[in-house]
């Protein structure tokens, strides 16, 4: 009745899955199957319009169809686990996606990430270098009427985290934790009290915001009673930079970002370091 | 009508070695948060092939528009074509807008080779266009990012046996609530039943009225075709689209029934109707057919106040 189909439209034995990937690699290199994607997926515009010819990159993509359908399977499992926002790690995707395939992982991840960027404008990238996790990177700015034709499923809390942020710049990229509540206190926010849009404030920033690498929360050693600091975490740093969030704050106190011109400096310093190039590239790891 | 129509003849698929999935877990997938995972003709490997050939060129207007549509997962179409004119303004504002249908194609041919497409379906109840952004691959790996939990899912699949069973297409929340005690998973107590019924709401899977449950079309658009064959005995056709129908009106001599939005276009000024079927006098009052210009007046005028609403919100 209901029916596994991933493999529909050929129904395939193991033999013939493994005929097709003797093939695929005899053809080429997993690396020039990577490269064929843009190819084949922005190539609609040159010779391929021919009616009738099939082209040759077209063939060949046909060489590997189990390869397109893991690739499909990839970049569901990532837009979906994307929208917890909670970074994916690659021990998760191989067991859940990737199965028998894990030789050609590194491939596989590559073809998924050039259809997240060209079909959804994601940028898959690794959280760290080497941490094994990645998250997806919105490419397209965020404008503000996206809120307004999203109605009312916008998401409150980026406002809140945007404050902790600022507030971490601001204090020199860390700061304590009582610091941080005695400032949101002043904003209605309390620690132990119940938040009409944040619901529980404490778990919201100690937990699902750590939890999603926007920040780094640990205990400061040798403080009695105990107490915790704060910083930005990996996800913020590719998310954003100190320079937004400086304008961020600026805004916000209806000020010019040049009237703090020790984060400014900061700020200026960390967009020239991402205008150069990166000495690893930061894309997944193959 | 209601039941999306299939582009292409569905290829039996030979199931995978060594992990078949039981029903109940392959039911899960349809939660997978506006990617849900039903394979509806998505063609085989030749069509995936001819796609590539006709792949359409994107831009980040049409980026812009997906990301924004899988927030939403389903919208009616003037929602959406306000949506396609935001995206244009903030990417290309000289750019002429493209046809919806033309853009939705655009998008369409490079989500197929990836299992996911806009489709288009109407209301059950008034016949207005939606598009929802469904998966039509089958696939395990969503399952776990499933918004739901197992009782969860139990309850919904309990409400959608009973909107099927039921002659109307609605489920009460009473028949509902009473079988709690039966669902599968952590158990759980009837208020908050009405709470997840609730949620289900709101994720736009199924509709409340006045205390009744039925199918949003987005459950319809995405799980027809699971519907169709996992309850081949109780489910419903309508008798001229031959799509799927939960709610519609029916005969009452030879009991062939037809949607709402059917109804109103078979019968569109016919003085005396007669059912197709046999011939007899057609009981029910009959329905207006969905008029998008109508809908543009009214929705100007209560524009200012769903504004009013949403500033309230924030």
């Amino acid at each position: 009745m209901l029916q596994k189909t991933r493999f529909r439209g050929r129904p395939s034995t193991q033999a013939e899955t493994e005929r097709d990937w003797g093939h695929g690699r005899e053809t080429r290199t997993p690396q020039g199957a990577a490269d064929e994607v843009p190819s084949t997926s922005r190539g609609a515009s040159g010779s391929q319009e021919a009616a009738g010819t099939r082209s040759p990159s077209a063939r060949s993509a046909s060489a590997a169809p189990a390869m397109e359908l893991k690739v499909a399977e990839l970049v569901q499992f990532l837009l979906i686990k994307d929208q917890k926002k909670i970074p994916i790690k690659r021990t998760d995707i191989l067991k859940h996606v990737i199965g028998d395939y894990k030789d050609i992982f590194p491939d596989l991840l590559k073809l998924a990430a050039q259809r997240l960027e060209y079909v959804f404008g994601y940028k898959l990238v690794e959280l760290e270098p080497k941490s094994n996790s990645y998250i997806l990177i919105n490419t397209l700015e965020p404008v503000e009427e996206d809120a307004e034709v999203r109605g009312d499923q916008g998401t409150p809390t980026t406002g809140l985290l945007m404050i902790v942020l600022g507030l971490i710049f601001m204090k020199g990229n860390t700061i304590k934790e009582t610091e941080v509540w005695d400032f949101l206190r002043r904003l209605g926010v309390y620690p132990t009290k119940k938040h009409f849009i944040f619901g529980d404030p404490k778990k919201l920033i100690t937990e699902d915001f750590v939890r999603q690498r926007y920040l780094e929360y640990r205990r400061i050693p040798h403080t009695d009673p105990v107490d915790y600091e704060f910083q930005w975490g990996p996800r913020t740093n590719l998310e954003t930079t100190k320079m937004k969030v400086l304008k961020f704050v600026a805004k916000v106190h209806n000020q010019d970002p040049k009237d703090w011109p020790a984060q400014y400096c900061e700020a200026l310093a960390d967009e020239a370091a991402r205008a150069r190039p990166p000495p690893s590239v930061p894309a997944p790891s193959s | 009508m209601g039941e999306p129509h299939s582009r292409s003849s569905r290829l039996g698929g030979g199931p995978e070695p060594g992990c078949r999935p039981s029903p109940p877990s392959q039911f899960e997938l349809f939660f997978s948060v506006g990617l849900v995972i039903w394979e509806e003709g998505a063609g085989g490997w030749s069509n995936m092939q001819c796609s590539t050939r006709r792949m359409g060129i994107i831009t980040d207007v049409h980026r812009r528009f997906l990301q924004l549509m899988m927030t939403h997962g389903v919208l009616e179409e003037q929602d959406v074509t306000r949506l396609q004119k935001h995206c244009y303004k903030v990417h290309d504002r000289n750019a002429t807008v493209e046809k919806l249908e033309d853009f939705i194609n655009n998008i369409n041919s490079v989500l197929e080779p990836l299992y996911i497409e806009v489709k288009k379906g109407v209301t059950e109840d008034d016949g207005r266009p939606i598009y929802a952004l469904v998966n039509l691959a089958t696939s395990s790996v969503s399952k776990m990012a499933s918004d739901f939990a197992e009782n969860e899912l139990d309850l919904f699949r309990k409400a959608l046996e009973l909107i099927i069973d039921s002659d109307s297409g609605f489920a009460s929340s009473t028949n509902i609530l009473n079988l709690v005690d039966q669902l599968k998973g952590k158990k759980m107590r009837k208020k908050e039943a009405e709470q997840v019924l609730q949620k289900f709401v709101q994720n736009k899977w199924l509709i409340e009225k006045e205390g009744e449950f039925t199918l949003h079309g987005r459950a319809i658009l995405e799980m027809g075709q699971y519907i169709r064959e996992t309850y081949p005995d109780a489910v419903k056709m309508c008798n001229i689209c031959h799509g799927l129908l939960i709610q519609g009106q029916s005969c009452e001599t030879c009991g062939i029934r037809m949607h709402l939005p059917c109804v109103a276009k078979y019968f569109q000024s016919v003085s005396e109707p007669r059912c197709p079927h046999c011939n007899d006098y057609w009981p029910h009052e009959i329905p207006e057919v969905f008029n998008p210009e109508k809908e543009r007046e009214a929705a100007g005028v209560s524009k200012a106040n769903r504004k009013s609403l949403r500033s309230r919100q924030h």
